[in-house]
């Protein structure tokens, strides 16, 4: 796991309050990731990174490899 | 425990995504009768439109109040006052909006002092720490109708536990002050009455604020008292003659001016006063005076002192949102000699207006005279179809028919007034059919009840006299039409200096009036013809 992803990694631990999540983690299989915590994510995500998600970009990271991927075009 | 949160946006982020139980966007048909307290959380909805968003926000008291009614009065109920987090001013004018969240604001207050369960949170406290344009993110509002911006959860997550804490927290009653450099600057026993720092400039000018805010605090039920090692002759003499001495020995419920240890004062002004040492608050600028209070009365509240005199209001303020404050609003056995004065104040407020004229002034009273037009054709038809009270011929007209007159030639204003209470609208109209040249003739005239008895139906009639006269016209017919609910406006046009030429049979009554000199109008209204 590289830097990025242990930070991201951090992130969502913490704004979705689960300890125990991991690299595969997704909207599907993560309980509290909700749509309102999708958005908490972003926001969080854009602070952490000083960067800005389009709404469009911010739909699109339905999973972790997917909020990665986005990342990584944007830095 | 469990908390159930009456809403109209989206709150989650800041008070707690899973603990919490949440209402609909603005619904009270649920009110979850098994929590164990509730928060209103509403929000100043955007919309451009002032005066519906100010309905809109006094459509808030009501639920407020329907909910309150159904739940159990021993739950805490936490209120939020209204922010307006994006103030729009499309017209330059949103009296009614601000009327409108004040009136709610004020309502919450008077709740809160009303019924032991209400307390109210100052949102403003949070917002204005902020620029305008951080207040709100419109992406994510957009997204998730979340208002207030969620970058800000964290910092409302950390304001808000200090308010919940506050809230927890058992109200204080007293606050004991040492004098010397904590009432006023220097040594009374050294520097003599007319050499301790108070009043004049810096710094005697910091402790002069400080006794006023403290005189506040006193007048609105917090106990002070004074534990002080000083002669008390000295400090007699100094309350007596120093002149810029704010709080007084009448100021003070008790006071320990004495040599003895400052525990042992404490134990004595918490029996005489017969309050608990948990209700005191203890300060003193010397470290030692407060640690040992801090050792030996652990019930006590011992806050740090600020060590320059321009620490004091921010002192003072902290002091009043960490133990005062609280008691302020909830207080209910405030004295009896202070409500008497606030209703005295408010009799004297109401009777400030000797006459009629005075209050119509402080009104601030907007007449706007339009001419009618494709905008607000619809709202003069409609007023002609609606208005039976004030209308002089009670003439129907179909928004067709108002048009036709129009293109016959006829001149046909409506009214729009405004005052600071709020924005009436379109609420009056006249329609003059030209008989000649020089000749006009009041087809109809009509005001909507609703903006009655404030002179207005004359500053408008008035208003477009003026205006025929300008315009080359030089004389005014009229007719009055009665019907079984118009009685009012059956002398209007003699009052107005009209003539009565002649009454019909069925008590019409038909009129003249030369259009010769200027009317005067009262300056109470501001009139624009546009």
């Amino acid at each position: 796991m590289n830097a990025l992803e242990e930070k991201v990694l951090e992130i969502m631990r913490e704004t979705f309050g689960v300890e125990a999540l991991t690299t595969d983690a997704s909207q599907k299989n993560c309980e509290s990731w909700d749509s309102l915590r999708h958005l908490a994510l972003a926001s969080e995500l854009e602070d952490a990174f000083d960067l800005e998600l389009e709404p469009e970009e911010i739909a699109e990271m339905t999973d972790f490899s997917r909020v990665i991927a986005m990342l990584e075009s944007k830095l | 425990m469990t908390t159930f949160v009456f809403r109209n946006q989206t709150v989650e982020p800041f008070l707690d995504y899973d603990g919490m139980i949440y209402s609909g966007y603005d619904d009270i048909s649920v009110t979850h009768a098994d929590a164990d307290r509730y928060i209103w959380f509403y929000q100043v909805p955007v919309n451009a439109n002032s005066v519906q968003l100010a309905e809109e926000i006094d459509s808030y008291r009501g639920k407020l109040d329907l909910v309150l009614s159904g739940i159990d009065n021993q739950k805490p109920f936490i209120v939020f006052s209204l922010v307006n987090l994006f103030p729009l001013r499309v017209t330059g004018d949103q009296t009614a909006l601000d009327e409108a969240i004040a009136a709610f604001n004020a309502h919450v207050a008077q709740l809160s002092r009303e019924r032991r369960n209400v307390k109210w949170v100052d949102f403003s406290e949070f917002t204005l720490r902020y620029d305008a344009d951080m207040l709100i993110n419109w992406k994510y509002f957009l997204m998730s109708q979340t208002l207030l911006n969620p970058k800000l959860a964290h910092d409302f997550q950390a304001w808000w536990s200090r308010i919940e804490e506050e809230l927890s927290m058992k109200r204080k009653k007293c606050l004991v002050l040492d004098l010397d450099n904590t009432l006023w600057g220097g040594v009374l026993g050294e520097d003599g009455i007319d050499g301790i720092r108070l009043g004049g400039d810096y710094p005697g000018k910091a402790y002069t604020y400080w006794q006023r805010s403290l005189l506040q605090l006193s007048r609105h039920g917090v106990i002070l008292a004074v534990c002080s090692k000083n002669n008390e002759a000295d400090v007699i003499e100094a309350w007596e003659k120093n002149a810029a001495m704010v709080l007084k020995r009448e100021h003070f419920s008790a006071v320990r001016i004495n040599w003895k240890d400052k525990v042992t004062n404490m134990r004595e002004l918490a029996a005489e006063l017969n309050i608990g040492l948990d209700s005191m608050v203890f300060l003193d600028d010397s470290p030692i005076e407060r640690e040992l209070v801090k050792q030996m009365l652990p019930e006590v509240e011992v806050p740090d002192f600020p060590d320059k005199p321009y620490g004091l209001m921010p002192f003072f303020k902290e002091l009043l949102e960490k133990y005062f404050r609280i008691y302020l609003v909830t207080d209910e056995d405030r004295s009896k000699t202070e409500q008497y004065q606030a209703n005295a104040l408010r009799q004297a407020e109401q009777s400030r207006f000797t006459d009629l004229e005075g209050y119509l002034y402080s009104l601030d009273m907007s007449l706007d005279i339009i001419p009618a037009d494709e905008h607000n054709l619809p709202r003069i038809a409609q007023m002609t179809q609606k208005t039976n009270q004030f209308n002089l011929t009670t003439r129907r007209y179909d928004e067709a028919a108002v048009r036709q007159r129009l293109d016959d030639g006829w001149r046909i204003y409506c009214m729009s007034v405004r005052d600071r209470f709020g924005d009436s609208g379109i609420t009056g109209t006249i329609f003059l059919e030209p008989v000649d040249d020089l000749t006009m003739h009041i087809d109809t005239l009509l005001l909507s009840c609703r903006i009655l008895g404030r002179g207005i139906e004359e500053a408008f009639i008035k208003t477009v006299f003026n205006l025929l006269r300008l315009d080359g016209f030089r004389k005014v017919k009229a007719v009055y039409l009665p019907t079984a609910k118009n009685s009012q406006t059956a002398d209007f046009y003699d009052r107005m200096g009209m003539t009565c030429m002649s009454v019909d049979n069925d008590g019409a009554k038909h009129y003249e009036m030369p259009l010769t000199d200027v009317f005067e109008l009262k300056n109470y209204y501001n009139i624009r013809v546009l």
